[in-house]
């Protein structure tokens, strides 16, 4: 009975079906990004301005000032 | 026209005989079909919601990317209009306050345009202030073109033709425009000349002993 209570409760009325769809996409764009973004970073780990501003804090400075 | 109403009359004299007024066809004139028997086809355990909860999930995740699609790419769209970051970083100007002594006349450039900062000594806040309004082609009170008296900023770009006026000049102890003889008081408001309104104040504010103009 468990797909007669999804039925009834999501899809029966369409202003709830749209509005599911909506509010869920909202979730998923959040979602997508964050991962894309994860995924990105750490398959490029090292090569990021984040972990070279690090490697060039060490040996100098003067360009570390520059950026922001 | 009378044979028109008289028979009109009678023809809805004939519709009050009849009993069914919306359904006009009788039952032998409908559909003959006959329905086959799906029965060989349909599935043994058949869940009618299992299988609709499907499609319709189907469509709703359907609908969920292409929304999710249709916002980023609108949101694209919209954000290629915004300021970009080289734009942003000109759009403000700050100014040491600490640097202008009382009396005098900075002229700092913003945006391409040439801002006044005059540091006013109290009595120029005074004649300000001592203006009546009815002498005044565009009135405006000395409080509403300033925060802080002791500091005018306002556009350096004459109201009438856009030249640039000249500090610590003219018939009002102001600017005076070299142009076409426009003179401004010392709140920078036209008293004189062509130009039909006062200086123009930039949206500016103060952060301890700098001015943030923009």
């Amino acid at each position: 009975m468990a797909f007669s209570t999804i039925y009834n409760v999501f899809f029966k009325r369409n202003s709830v079906f749209v509005g599911t769809v909506f509010a869920a996409s909202f979730v998923f764009q959040a979602a997508f990004d964050s991962s894309v973004t994860s995924w990105y970073e750490a398959h490029n780990k090292g090569k990021l301005w984040k972990d070279v501003k690090l490697k060039l804090g060490e040996s100098g400075d003067d360009e570390d000032d520059d950026d922001e | 026209m009378l044979g028109l109403r008289s028979s009109f009359r009678s023809s809805l004299q004939a519709m009050k005989s009849q009993s069914r007024l919306i359904s006009a066809s009788a039952v032998s004139a409908k559909s003959t079909y006959r329905t086959p028997d799906f029965g060989d086809y349909i599935k043994e355990k058949q869940d009618a919601d299992k299988s609709r909860s499907y499609a319709y999930f189907m469509v709703g995740s359907l609908g969920l990317l292409s929304s999710a699609g249709a916002k980023s790419t609108v949101e694209t769209f919209i954000t290629t209009m915004s300021a970009s970051a080289d734009v942003l970083a000109m759009a403000k100007v700050e100014v040491n306050l600490a640097a202008i002594p009382e009396g005098k006349n900075v002229v700092v450039k913003w945006q391409g345009k040439p801002v006044f900062i005059r540091h006013r000594t109290q009595s120029e806040i005074d004649e300000a202030n001592s203006v009546e309004m009815s002498a005044l082609k565009d009135p405006q009170t000395d409080a509403d073109r300033v925060k802080n008296p002791e500091w005018l900023i306002m556009l350096g770009i004459c109201t009438h033709l856009g030249c640039v006026p000249i500090g610590e000049s003219g018939d009002f102890g102001g600017w005076f425009c070299p142009c076409h003889g426009s003179h401004y008081d010392i709140s920078g408001r036209i008293r004189k000349g062509p130009a039909p309104l006062n200086l123009e104040i930039p949206e500016y504010e103060f952060d301890d002993q700098k001015l943030i103009v923009g």
